[in-house]
Formats: C-alpha cells, sequence, structure tokens
C-alpha cells in the first residue's frame, strides 16, 4: 500500500515528459520551425531519390537557365534541375553527417567515460591518446587521405570524419565524469557493489545522455561542413548532386562569383547547407531546455 | 601635434602609393597584362633558366625567333635576336645571323658569345637541341661562333626536323652576366661527355650537375635584349620599363608593361571585367563570364587556331577496353557536340572524328582523306552491334561483361580541370541513357591524375593531344611513352604495359603496322614521307580507337581596345605568342587621346 503511494505510475512521467517537451517547443515558434527543417531534410534524405526520376532529366537547351517555375533554383551546366540535384544529394550529406556523429559521439563517450571513472592510467593513457588525436590536423590529413582512399560512400567518408573528429567529446565527458563519479548517488552505487558496467551506463550515462545528444547533432553540422568542404576543394569523387560539387562547379566551371548566370547554382547549395544548419541549431536550442532541469524550471 | 600632422600625411601617401599597387590601367603608357605561363614569385631569381623565374618571355626573356602558329609547318618564325638564318635541307646545319643593332639593356652589343654562352646553359639544363647524348635525335653536334654576329650550329648524326626549331627556341642570356656560371673548360668536357667511355660519362655528370648552379642563379638586376626590363617585381605584380637599347624601339609603343599576379582564373576574369588589362592570354572562361567580359567597354576576344585536342583514352589492357569493338561502341555512343556544347562552348570545336590530329592540321594533312574515315556520328544501334561483338551482354537494360559481372565505366579527369569534368559527366550522362553504368572519378590535381596515369591505375581517362604543328609531337601523343614506345639514345625500343609509364597498353603491332615506328620515323621524314605517314597513322588511330578525340580547342585571347590598338586579327599567326613580341613586331599602337 505504501510503495504503490511512494511509486508513482509508470505512464505518468513519461506523458510528462512529452507534454514537457511540447511545452518547451510552442515556447518558441522558431524551436517548431527548427524541427520541421530537420525533418524536412530527413525527408528528402529518405525519400529524395524517389522524387526524381533516375538519372535526373538534362536539357542541352537550358544550360544555366534563370530560375523559373519548372526550375526554382534554375539548372546546372548539364541543364539538370538544380533543385533535384539539391534533394536528391541530401542523402550522402545526411548518412556522412550521421556516420560522423555516432562514431565521434560513441568513440568520445567511450573514452572519456572510462577516462574519467577509472583515472589512474587508463585517464593517462587514453588522455594522451586523445591528446594526440586533438594534434592530428584534421583538414591537411584528409587532403592526403583523399589521395590514395576515394570515399565513394558515405559511410566510408563518415568512418574518417569521425576517427578524426573525437578528442573534443572524449575531453568534455571525462571532465563531466569525474565531476558525476564524486557525487552521492555513485558512490551508494558503489557502496551497493554495483559493477562497474551498471555504474557507468545506467548512472553516469544517463545523466550526460542529453549532453551527449546535443553534441551528436553539432556533430553532424561539423560533418556536414568537413564533407562539403573536402568535395568543394575537388579532393573527393565527383557525384553531380553532392552539395559540395555543387558548389566546386558553380564557381570554378560556372564562374558564379563572377557572373550572375550560375547564381542559382550556387546559393541552392549553400541555403540547403544553412538551412540544416540553422535546424539543427534550433533542435539543439530546444533539448538544452528539455534536458536542463535549471532551465525547465524557469 | 605637428608630429602627429606628419605621420598622417606620410600614411596618407603610402596608403596611396600602396592602392597604385595594381591595376593602375589610367596610367598613360602603361600596358597591363598577365603572364599566361605562370604565376609571379617575388622571390624567384630574375633567371630564365628557373622555372619561377622573374623573367618574361616576349618583353625582358627573347630568344632567336618566334614560332609562328601554323597547323602543319613547325619551321616558320619570325625573327627575334636572330634578324635571319640559313638552313640545309637535312637541318644538318643552321647559321644564324644576329640583329645587327640588338644590345643589352645595360648598352653592350649581343654577340655571338651570348648566343654560344646561352647555348651552353642550355646544355647543362638538357633536351630538344641540346642533350648531351650524342645519340639523342636532334642535338646539336658543335656550336661556332662564325664572327661577332654569326653563329653556326650542327646537327648531330641522329636527325630531327625540329632542330631548326629547337635552336631557334633558344632563350638568349648575356654573356657577361651569365657567363662565369660555365667552367672555363665547359666546352671540352662538353665535347668529352659526347663521347663514350667512362671519360664521357663523367664529363656527362659535370655538365647535368651544373643544373641547380644555372637555375638558382640570382643577377643583381636585369640585363635585357628585349624591349622592356623588369624594374621591380612584388608579389601582386611585376613592373617592366621601356629599354631604350632594343634594336626595334621604334615599334614599341608602352613605355612601361605591368604583369599582374593571379591565383586562379577567377581573378583573371575579374582583371578583364573590372578592364585592368589590355590583353590576356588563353584562359579558360564559362560563357556566363565571357559575357560579362564582353560588356566591359572596349573589351574583345580574339579566336585563333590552338594545336590542342582533349580525348578519352583508355589502359587497353584493361577489360574490356582491351577489345576495339567496346572502344568503338563507345565512340558511336558519345555525342561529342553535346560534350563540346557542356563542357567548351567558347573555347572548343567539336571533333570532326578521331584522327590524332587537330580538325584545321586534319584538313591540310589529309585533305579529303578525312571523310574517308569513320565519323562515328552516335548511333546506338551501331553501339549495340559493336558490344555485342565484343561479347558484352545485356541484363535488365544494362550493358554487362561477358561473363555477366557489372561493367563500370569510371572516367577520371583531374578536379583541377572543370572543363573535364563537366565533359566526362556529359559524357557519362550519355552513357547511362544508352544502359552503360558510367561514373566520373576526379584527382585532387592534374600532377597527381598524371602520377596515377602513368601508374597504369585507370581504365579511362581525359588526354591532352594532337600537340602540334610537328606531326611527330602530335603523334607522340599516341603513339610514345604513354604507349610503351621509348627513345632512348637515338633506339627506339617498345616497354611492356604496365611498366615504365606505358598505361596506354596498345599492342606494338597493329595489322602489320609499328605505330610506335612511323612515329619516330616522323621525326627524321622528308614532308612527302610525313604526309604518307601521317594518312597511315590517322587511318589506324580512326579504326583502333587508342583515344576517342572529343574536342579540338580554340585559342580564345582578349584584347581591349581602350588605350591600345593594332591588335592581331582572329586566326593570326602571332596569336600564341606573348603581347610583347606582338609589340616588337609593331602591331601595338597607343590610342590616340588616351
Amino acid at each position: 500500500m505504501t510503495v504503490t503511494q511512494l511509486l508513482p505510475a509508470p505512464a505518468t512521467p513519461r506523458r510528462n515528459f512529452w507534454r514537457g517537451v511540447l511545452r518547451v517547443m510552442r515556447r518558441k515558434p522558431s524551436r517548431m520551425a527548427g524541427v520541421a527543417i530537420v525533418a524536412l531534410f530527413a525527408f528528402m534524405g529518405l525519400f529524395g531519390p524517389l522524387l526524381y526520376p533516375s538519372p535526373l532529366p538534362r536539357d542541352d537547351n537550358a544550360l544555366y537557365a534563370a530560375p523559373s517555375w519548372a526550375h526554382p533554383f534554375g539548372t546546372d551546366f548539364e541543364g539538370t534541375d538544380v533543385l533535384a540535384l539539391v534533394v536528391t544529394g541530401t542523402r550522402y550529406v545526411l548518412l556522412a553527417g550521421l556516420a560522423t556523429a555516432v562514431i565521434t559521439v560513441a568513440l568520445g563517450t567511450g573514452i572519456g567515460l572510462l577516462a574519467g571513472f577509472h583515472r589512474g592510467r587508463w585517464d593517462t593513457v587514453l588522455m594522451r591518446l586523445t591528446d594526440l588525436q586533438l594534434t592530428i590536423p584534421g583538414l591537411p590529413l584528409l587532403l592526403v587521405l583523399s589521395t590514395v582512399w576515394k570515399f565513394t560512400s558515405p559511410l566510408e567518408m563518415g568512418v574518417v570524419l569521425g576517427v578524426l573528429g573525437w578528442g573534443g567529446i572524449a575531453r568534455a565527458v571525462r571532465s563531466q565524469t569525474l565531476s558525476l563519479r564524486e557525487r552521492g548517488f555513485i558512490e551508494a552505487a558503489r557502496g551497493l557493489g554495483l559493477s562497474t558496467r551498471h555504474i557507468v551506463g545506467r548512472e553516469l550515462l544517463p545523466s550526460m545522455a542529453p549532453y551527449i545528444a546535443m553534441n551528436m547533432l553539432i556533430a553532424v553540422t561539423g560533418a556536414i561542413y568537413a564533407q562539403v568542404g573536402l568535395f568543394f576543394l575537388g579532393v573527393l569523387p565527383f557525384d553531380a548532386n553532392n552539395w559540395g560539387v555543387m558548389l566546386n562547379l558553380a564557381v570554378f566551371g560556372g564562374g558564379a562569383l563572377t557572373s550572375a548566370a550560375a547564381l542559382p547554382y550556387l546559393l541552392a547549395p549553400l541555403l540547403a547547407i544553412l538551412l540544416l544548419t540553422l535546424g539543427i541549431v534550433l533542435v539543439v536550442d530546444a533539448m538544452d531546455e528539455i534536458f536542463n532541469p535549471r532551465l525547465r524550471e524557469e | 601635434m605637428r608630429r602627429l600632422a606628419a605621420i598622417t600625411v606620410t600614411a596618407l601617401i603610402a596608403t596611396v602609393t600602396a592602392c597604385g599597387g595594381v591595376g593602375g590601367s589610367a596610367d598613360s603608357g602603361v600596358y597591363t597584362t598577365i603572364d599566361g605561363a605562370k604565376q609571379i614569385d617575388a622571390t624567384a631569381p630574375i633567371n630564365p633558366f628557373n622555372p619561377q623565374g622573374n623573367t618574361f618571355l616576349g618583353y625582358d626573356a627573347m630568344t632567336l625567333a618566334w614560332p609562328k602558329n601554323d597547323p602543319v609547318d613547325p619551321n616558320r618564325f619570325y625573327p627575334g635576336i636572330a634578324a635571319s638564318w640559313t638552313v640545309t635541307p637535312d637541318q644538318g646545319e643552321v647559321v644564324i645571323h644576329l640583329q645587327p643593332k640588338a644590345r643589352w639593356s645595360d648598352g653592350k652589343p649581343v654577340t655571338s658569345e651570348d648566343v654560344r654562352t646561352s647555348i651552353g646553359l642550355a646544355y647543362t639544363q638538357g633536351g630538344t637541341a641540346y642533350a648531351v647524348d650524342p645519340k639523342a635525335a636532334g642535338s646539336a653536334a658543335d656550336v661556332r661562333v662564325v664572327d661577332a654576329r654569326t653563329v653556326k650550329v650542327t646537327q648531330g648524326a641522329s636527325k630531327s626536323n625540329l632542330f631548326l626549331r629547337n635552336v631557334l627556341s633558344t632563350v638568349v642570356v648575356p654573356a657577361h652576366v651569365f657567363g662565369h656560371l660555365l667552367p672555363a673548360d665547359f666546352w671540352t668536357t662538353l665535347k668529352a661527355a659526347r663521347g663514350t667511355g667512362p671519360a664521357a660519362e663523367k664529363a656527362k655528370a659535370q655538365i647535368t650537375g651544373l643544373a641547380e648552379k644555372v637555375i638558382s642563379f640570382a643577377p643583381a638586376k636585369d640585363v635585357s635584349a628585349g624591349p622592356f626590363t623588369l624594374e621591380r617585381v612584388n608579389p601582386g605584380e611585376a613592373l617592366l620599363v621601356r629599354n631604350k637599347h632594343f634594336y626595334a624601339n621604334q615599334n614599341i609603343a608602352p613605355d612601361r608593361v605591368k604583369v599582374l599576379n593571379y591565383t586562379g582564373n577567377q581573378q583573371i576574369w575579374n582583371y578583364l571585367i573590372s578592364g585592368s588589362l589590355d590583353s590576356a592570354p588563353f584562359t579558360a572562361v564559362p560563357t556566363g563570364v565571357l559575357k560579362r567580359i564582353r560588356e566591359t567597354e572596349g573589351n574583345e576576344v580574339v579566336k585563333g587556331f590552338s594545336p590542342v585536342a582533349v580525348s578519352l583514352a583508355f589502359g587497353q589492357t584493361r577489360k574490356p577496353y582491351d577489345n576495339v569493338h567496346v572502344r568503338r561502341a563507345l565512340a558511336y555512343l558519345i555525342d561529342r557536340s553535346q560534350v563540346t556544347k557542356v563542357a567548351s562552348p567558347e573555347a572548343g570545336t567539336p571533333a570532326k572524328t578521331t584522327t590524332g590530329i587537330h580538325a584545321k592540321s586534319a584538313q591540310a594533312w589529309l585533305g579529303n582523306g578525312i571523310g574517308e574515315l569513320d565519323q562515328y556520328q552516335v548511333d546506338p544501334a551501331k553501339a549495340a552491334k559493336e558490344l555485342e561483338a565484343a561479347g558484352m551482354t545485356r541484363k535488365g537494360g544494362k550493358w554487362a561483361m561477358p561473363d555477366g559481372t557489372p561493367w563500370k565505366v569510371e572516367i577520371h579527369v583531374p578536379a583541377s580541370f572543370s572543363d573535364w569534368v563537366a565533359a566526362a559527366k556529359a559524357i557519362t550522362s550519355q552513357l547511362n541513357d544508352h544502359g552503360i553504368d558510367a561514373t566520373v572519378l576526379t584527382a585532387a590535381d592534374y600532377t597527381l591524375y598524371l602520377d596515377e596515369l602513368a601508374a597504369g591505375k585507370y581504365d579511362v581517362g581525359f588526354w591532352l593531344m594532337a600537340l602540334g604543328p610537328s606531326p611527330y609531337n602530335i603523334y607522340q601523343r599516341i603513339y610514345g611513352s604513354a604507349n610503351g614506345w621509348q627513345l632512348l639514345a637515338g633506339q627506339l625500343t617498345h616497354v611492356p604495359p604496365g611498366t615504365q609509364g606505358n598505361w596506354m597498353g596498345g599492342p606494338e603491332i597493329i595489322d602489320g603496322i609499328n605505330p610506335g615506328a612511323l612515329t619516330s620515323r616522323l621525326n627524321a621524314a622528308n614532308p612527302d614521307e610525313q604526309r604518307r605517314i601521317v594518312g597511315t597513322l590517322a587511318k589506324l588511330t580512326n579504326q583502333q580507337l587508342p583515344v576517342i578525340q572529343l574536342y579540338d580547342y580554340v585559342n580564345t585571347q582578349f584584347v581591349s581596345t581602350s588605350r591600345y590598338t593594332g591588335w592581331p586579327p582572329a586566326d593570326s599567326d602571332v596569336l600564341r605568342l606573348p603581347a610583347g613580341v606582338w609589340m616588337q613586331l609593331g602591331m601595338i599602337k597607343e590610342k590616340a587621346g588616351s
């Protein structure tokens, strides 16, 4: 009887949580816009290629055509609709971004947790490894790697970007772990003789989950910049609907910075990158409030 | 307060001076251009032997003569430091008569000794007419000063009909500045090096050992025999001023020449749009940018013959490209007009067919013979027959290898060549339309691209060809070292595919013809024999398709009539020469009232 009075009904916290999420989202309309943008890009990534015929139609008589109802962002050097290129190119960008984020977060969190929780030798070895990773200049290494590795799949791209990007998160997670491990609930867990796996997996990790989730989203934006930058520099394989390749061809092939003819071809992928980043930032803003009790109380 | 005012005034003057660094198009008597051959490195020496050297051909760097842009004949020239020359029919002996009034910018006369020293310095760099190896085709065997203004250069036993061209292309430098780079016994050492045995090898090593010393030599100031001399250079520009001792000073209109630096085509386009340049050599320009350039008052486009074409080349040892039917099928599927329209509408014309030669040269070499060759017009039905003849199979609308495995055409291009990237993409789109899975792969830069190509890593890649006007140079691109034929010390050998840069991997003998041997023969053949050989090679290339010729380049240059007039007309034979040479020939005049 006492027990049933003390423990709340299992469905209530979840319902309260989603109600809280809704409340946080409604508080700023920009957050709803962020979710809508991310959802739109997710939809484009999942179903974009299904919306257009493959290969995309070309029109020899409309090379670098100006924006029109038929081609809202004009056409490219082959007379292909630029919007179609952006939409069908979303999948590669998102997949590479997600793969990067997953690898960055998994490696960074795992290493940070282990180092922070065990301290001592584990900490020394893992943090020196982290320092080493942080000293590796990412872009020059990628430029060198691209001469031997063609990165034809987004997952390959994601693996490399992820392996080069976990250092910052590992450092941050270690700091959080060092702080949390001194808290009472961890002391209690230790006192109860719970296993390290339980303490790390069930006690420490959930406390840091919001932080990790936000880092994951931010890692997606970082990965998008990195991969688009590499494609823009022309060091990665050519794929006409890749946003970076589009930027490269618009600038160097179409002279978009000099002539207005290829400007829509340049602006479309730029706008896509800007929108996606904006969407992610707005979602991160919402997540911050959802998971941060102090902000929530306000 | 007074000090503050003085500082402010000084700063203002400094700012105004600095701002006047680049452009300066309104300056009277200043001619502004760019050097199409290199970007400026302000730290490089004033030395024409240094690839980055701050000397500018046609302005302060002079050759004996300037080659005319002839589609067929490589041995037609405008005078340079040489006023005239005579050559024996077999080009065994070239006698050069220097300009009688030629003087260096320090007032000293240009003499035969300067030419001899320049040739000696050229030997240290090797190649063309000045290879130390006596067996090398077309190398000079003897350089003799006949009198103060006459030099005789004799060709070695292994003759080349490019000897005159190579000799007259010699850059002449002052002996009183560069001469000390050659040891006193240089000519004795050279003679020894052209012999045999250990002593010759030692002498060869001594001569080639001088190369670095010559390249790195940095004279304190520019001593030029050209119409201008370098006054100063900074990372943004080089400024050249009139050489009052130039032998044809009366022909030179500008008092100064500014050579602007650039980091890429984008910057050249911006110079042209802003009207800063009086002329610019060939620059790749997209249609939209060309329109903007034309809109600038005074800007004009001059087009002419460019002996260069681009092709799709095959690694012929790699399946299925080892089968000529596959190569022909691809030729029947590629719409060259559409490729040119997408990739190079302003600076290219679609190849009429594959001959290995630029269409304009082909007309001169082959005449009506072109019509007898397969034109490879787009014909999917013929392509399908060729693919079937090669044993290729069709599954679900996609062509597959004879054993049923998927066939993926991977076309390689360097990422920095935007017209090639666009052309490759257009070809893959066309092939995909016809059921051939094709994709473009890019290499980070041209150097890496050539390395990977030479290492045999590519099935299909873009390749520059038809580099005329010499027929030997034209066919050397297809039946030269990239295809296994190597001409070393006068001996032609064929190395196996995949070794020593043989990435094309074509057979040594095709239908009883050795195309590499025929190409080598072009080096020494008389005009009639050359014509017969070119006919044979064009037909063989058309049938065997080691490459598919895509489009022929058009030399597209820019001039501005705002400040100067007298520009060479379209298709002029001086178009590929620097504007400094146009001035020497008396072509460029200051516009009245400018």
